[in-house]
């Protein structure tokens, strides 16, 4: 009998490599994502560095010969009383309309977690706001808000007070906007919400119950970290949205009076296509862009520390 | 049956071919307007004649051109007013249309930048006598000696005066002619005496979602007291004590309730026709609308007049103005579809005195020295129109933008939301950097 004996070297030698699998990178697998980056580059990375370059020339929307004007643009808009009075507006705006998103979804969105058919009713009742155009929500809200015979108006004649002139009153512009502007969405908030909701198991309620929790303890403690995440997508949504008023105001009131309600996106498109000033009109946009990231990721990573702690 | 059925279908498909093949015949070519859209009134009226109002003249004379033509078919594109920021998003998009109508203010923005064809060749060809145009037309249309549209009208700001209220408020003479203010000072007396005697306003304004009674209104008042307010073409000066009289007594009848307000364009007009106020300033445009309003039952049964704006300050009778006109959009017209386009303008040049029945002026010296013209009614209450109506200076670019923030800041004024020397300053320096950057 003879003693075999292999050394580690040639014990590695003899293992072969699974067949199959092949181990590094496949570029042709690049091709199920082709598709999409392509779009992704093309529709929005090249408008994107595009509009950053557009926003240090001196564009005519009709002129082909530009002229490189470095930060001229943004200079102009930091002086601009009516950027800044925009950038105000838009932020009044979406501190109006982003809180009561989130509050009045969520509030729905309790009443109406349950099964019956009253619920399931009013749930598309109070979604069915959000499949109408711009258009139309403003005509309905101007003749709410006409201060002659308009319903609000014929509300307050009835109760003997002097009907408010909401859209013509450089006080209540905005905020006449942002009822419209809730009333018209308020159905995506509370659909998420009602989604979240769905999701928490029964059980821990029920175990809530049997410690004799009570309602707010079991909201409190259960219902608001379930939909912590859901409620960070509101947020960041609505925010990004809001920032992008633009339709309301320019049917609504055009952005009067006296500067009193025009939004960053209607400045732009002012600037754009009525005075033919494109790269002034890129360097708000650009602005604007800086902004909605700035508050969105912002509120992403206070929420996401929170729902970490 | 088999056999009938058989037949009526080839009928049927022999008449669509036929149908088709004529309609084939013809070459089509778009026409982009404002004026309204009434197609449930006038949709398939061809006798102009029996049409009234903008909306009802302009369609009628669509329908009797294509009813007429033999080799050209109009397709109406209606665009909200003014439309200019969907027309240039039609031109960058490289599909604007044949033809479009576009106030006179704003030609010279379009044509500077070569986005419109030259008209003077076609006109000559087609018989269209340029001398025969108004000054105040042809100016409107001429820009760096060439013609680049064809005029329509002429249109200014004048006085709807509701005659019953101003009954009411004694503010009518011997003559059944109304009692007009010839100061400041009996303007504001007046309006407190109509508002005491009637319980309702002096004046109906457009004060909400627009700024057009704003700016032609305080244009009118800088121009009665000989403000030369664009004397530089590329600045203009609001910094004058004629601004601040024109933007103080504007703020005054607002401060003292002797105007509607909030009211937007539409329910203004409405207003008026209900007898809400006794003097509603607007345009030329209304005359015939209110005429027909005052031969029916209502507010303002016979009882409605119309004046040019009275001369409350002691410079001049002029009086803001401008004019539609359609232009020949630049683009890669066929020879058919360019002819089809000019056949069209030579139709509404024809039909120039039927467009005059809606109250404005019109753009043929022949039409405006023709009975027909001088026997519509209330024309010679408003003939001084043809004289005193002013546009801002042609080499002023940029007249629209400039006419909405001049109208926004004015406004300001007028309901009290920013202090008349505030106002009138950010007015300047807007408008001012706006022509500074202008092209």
């Amino acid at each position: 009998m003879t003693d075999v004996t292999l050394s580690p070297g040639k014990a590695v030698a003899a293992v072969k490599r699974p067949t199959g699998a092949s181990i590094g990178p496949r570029w042709s697998n690049a091709l199920f994502v082709a598709p999409y980056l392509v779009f992704y580059l093309v529709l929005l990375v090249y408008p994107l560095f595009k509009g950053i370059w557009m926003s240090m020339l001196q564009s005519d929307m009709f002129d082909d010969t530009s002229k490189f004007a470095g930060l001229a643009n943004y200079h102009r808009l930091f002086n601009d009383k009516i950027f800044i009075g925009t950038v105000w507006n838009t932020f009044l705006f979406v501190l109006m309309t982003v809180p009561v998103f989130v509050a009045i979804g969520l509030l729905l969105a309790l009443a109406l977690n349950r099964g019956d058919r009253t619920a399931a009713a009013l749930r598309a009742i109070f979604f069915g706001t959000s499949v109408l155009s711009v258009t139309i929500v403003t005509i309905i809200w101007k003749m709410m808000y006409m201060p002659g015979n308009g319903a609000i108006a014929s509300i307050f004649k009835v109760l003997g007070l002097q009907p408010v002139a909401f859209i013509t009153s450089s006080s209540l512009a905005l905020v006449a906007i942002a009822i419209c502007t809730i009333w018209w969405i308020i159905g995506l908030p509370m659909m998420l919400f009602l989604a979240a909701l769905q999701q928490i198991p029964g059980e821990l309620y029920e175990a809530a119950a049997l410690d004799n929790a009570s309602r707010w303890r079991s909201f409190w403690s259960i219902t608001m970290p379930s939909i912590r995440r859901t409620m960070l997508v509101v947020v960041i949504y609505e925010i990004v949205a809001q920032f992008q008023l633009f339709g309301q105001a320019q049917l609504l009131t055009q952005g009067g009076p006296n500067n009193a309600s025009r939004p960053i996106v209607q400045f732009i498109y002012e600037q754009g296509f009525r005075s033919w000033n494109l790269g002034y009109a890129a360097a708000a946009s650009e602005i604007l862009f800086l902004i909605m990231a700035v508050a969105a990721l912002a509120q992403f990573f206070v929420s996401r520390k929170r729902v970490e702690e | 049956m088999r056999k009938l059925s058989t037949a009526l279908l080839a009928g049927l498909v022999f008449t669509a071919s036929a149908g088709a093949a004529l309609a084939a015949d013809k070459t089509e070519i778009s026409v982009a307007r404002f004026f309204g859209a009434c197609e449930a009134d006038y949709g398939t009226v061809t006798d102009v004649t029996k049409a009234n109002g903008e909306c009802g003249i302009i369609t009628a004379l669509i329908n009797k051109f294509n009813a007429d033509s033999k080799t050209t078919v109009v397709k109406p594109e209606i665009v909200e007013w003014p439309g200019y920021d969907q027309l240039t998003a039609r031109i960058r998009s490289g599909e604007p249309p044949v033809i479009s109508v576009m106030h006179e203010a704003v030609i010279s923005d379009y044509s500077s930048r070569g986005l419109l064809e030259p008209l003077d060749e076609d006109f000559a060809k087609a018989g269209i006598d340029v001398n025969d145009m108004t000054g105040a037309a042809r100016q409107g249309v001429t820009k760096d000696g060439k013609i680049y549209a064809m005029p329509f009208d002429t249109h200014t700001w004048l006085w709807h005066i509701n005659m019953n209220l101003f009954k009411q408020a004694g503010l009518v003479d011997a003559a059944g002619k109304p009692i007009l203010p010839k100061s400041t000072d009996e303007l504001m007396k007046q309006a407190e005496q109509f508002k005491e005697k009637t319980g309702k306003p002096y004046f109906i304004s457009t004060l909400a979602n627009e700024t057009a009674f704003y700016t032609r209104t305080f244009d009118t008042l800088l121009y009665q007291q000989n403000a030369d307010f664009f004397a530089d073409p590329n600045k203009v000066n609001f910094s004058s004590p004629e601004a601040k009289n024109a933007a103080q007594l504007l703020a005054d009848i607002f401060s003292k309730d002797l105007t509607t307000k909030n009211q937007d364009y539409a329910a203004s007009v409405s207003s008026f026709a209900a007898g809400e106020g006794g003097v509603f300033i607007c345009g030329t445009w209304l005359i015939d609308t209110y005429d027909q309003e005052a031969k029916k039952d209502g507010p303002l049964a016979n009882g409605y007049a119309v004046t040019a704006f009275p001369q409350i300050y002691p410079g001049s009778p002029r009086v803001w103005a401008d004019g539609h006109s359609w232009v020949l959009l630049k683009q890669n017209l066929s020879e058919a579809q360019r002819a089809s386009a000019i056949e069209f303008m030579k139709f509404l040049w024809d039909n120039n005195y039927e467009w005059s029945r809606t109250g404005h002026l019109p753009v043929r010296k022949s039409i405006i020295d023709s009975d027909a013209f001088k026997n519509l009614p209330h024309r010679g209450d408003i003939a001084s129109l043809a004289v005193n109506g002013t546009a801002l200076p042609s080499a002023v670019k940029r007249q629209f933008s400039i006419q909405e923030i001049e109208g926004e800041e004015v406004g300001s004024a007028m309901r009290g939301d920013k202090p008349i020397d505030q106002a009138l300053t950010d007015a300047e320096t807007r408008v001012n950097e706006l022509l500074a950057n202008a092209k």
